[in-house]
């Protein structure tokens, strides 16, 4: 058996796995005909589609399957930080005492999934706003801003996230 | 418990109010959308919170969660596609006068 | 657990009273972009609403319509930011 053809097939069960779940959440049931229908339907639109899901030269098993536990960590931190967010929000809004600047900064994530998250999460932590992302380079708006210093500013801005979505996809 | 749901209807209508009056004070367009994206996403997933709150585990508990899961995931996307319109348009982000 | 169906009435009310207030941007922004801020924020305070409509009634098919809305929405304004966009040519 072809190795290429082996990782075509891995790739188009992978998609399938995450199209049953989203299926099986979607509806919402667990009567067996439902989940009969799910599973014939995600294997076809799999087939279908896999090569736009997932690019044919992936860097590791972590990209495609995460640690799922360390996920929901990540949901409660991210919750907790967008309060955090929203209430420093409050005197910038009321006051108007605002400073914005733009700064520049690179990230050390590998996967792409996780650099998205990593712009999401800035996007939701207090008085910052990515603008663009272009391989491992972020832009951001900075409401408030306390430095320009490209490295200074990063380690500012990503805090512990950086990190934290280090352990769940490398 | 109840009351938990009381607090977080209450963070989510200030919240929402706190968002429009941003989007409507603020100078230019990225301050407007640090506004709205802060406020409106805080104001909903209060909101969404205290409705899973109240519904307790239930069926439509996990639903209101995928819908939470959505929106957290897609309401960054959306703004950072309009700030990057506006950024490679050449928009030029607003500054504070020096002499102030 | 019950609540005071009331509760729920005035926030329905005072969420669509928010988003006629947004809806002051999406008529008054000088540029696409402001226009669209607004547009996103009235997503955000209809979908508040159909969940909260979707609790009060205790049906659980009004959720659908809820996650249909909030996809929809979100693709709407990713059309509408890519047409005023000058794209890459397409990646």
């Amino acid at each position: 058996m072809d190795v290429l053809l082996k990782w075509k097939i891995s790739r188009a069960i992978i998609t399938a796995v995450y199209l049953i779940v989203g299926w099986i959440l979607f509806t919402g049931t667990f009567s067996l005909f439902s989940i009969f229908l799910g599973i014939i339907f995600s294997f076809f639109i799999a087939t279908l589609t896999y090569s736009i899901f997932i690019e044919k030269q992936e860097v590791a098993r972590r990209d495609l399957i995460p640690r799922v536990y360390f996920i929901f960590i990540y949901l409660v931190i991210l919750i907790c930080k967008i309060y955090i967010a929203s209430f420093k929000m409050v005197p910038a809004v009321i006051v108007g005492n605002i400073n914005p600047r733009i700064v520049h900064f690179r990230t050390r994530l590998s996967s792409k999934f996780a650099r998205v998250i990593l712009a999401n999460s800035i996007t939701l932590t207090p008085g910052t706003l990515t603008l663009d992302l272009d391989e491992d380079h972020l832009v951001v708006h900075w409401l408030d801003a306390k430095t320009t210093h490209s490295h200074y500013a990063g380690r500012l801005i990503k805090g512990h996230f950086e990190s934290w979505l280090k352990r769940i996809w490398v | 418990m109840i009351l938990v749901v009381y607090i977080f209807f209450g963070m989510g209508i200030f919240f929402g109010i706190l968002g429009n009056v941003g989007v409507l004070k603020f100078p230019d367009i990225y301050t407007r959308l640090q506004a709205s994206s802060k406020c409106a996403v805080t104001s909903l997933i209060s909101i969404l919170l205290a409705c899973m709150f109240l519904k307790g585990l239930s069926p439509m508990t996990g639903k209101i969660l995928v819908i939470t899961v959505f929106f957290l995931v897609s309401s960054p996307v959306a703004s950072h596609i309009i700030a990057r319109g506006a950024w490679e348009r050449g928009t030029t982000p607003w500054r504070r006068k020096k002499s102030q | 657990m019950g609540i005071d169906p009331f509760i729920l009435d005035v926030v329905i009310y005072v969420l669509m009273g928010i988003s006629v207030l947004s809806m002051v941007r999406v008529f008054a922004g000088p540029t696409p972009e402001d226009r669209l801020v607004g547009l996103n924020l009235v997503v955000a305070q209809v979908l508040g609403i159909l969940v909260i409509i979707a609790v009060k009634f205790d049906r659980s098919i009004y959720l659908d319509v809820a996650l249909v809305y909030a996809i929809l929405g979100f693709i709407g304004i990713l059309a509408i930011a890519r047409y005023l966009g000058n794209d890459r040519g397409g990646e």
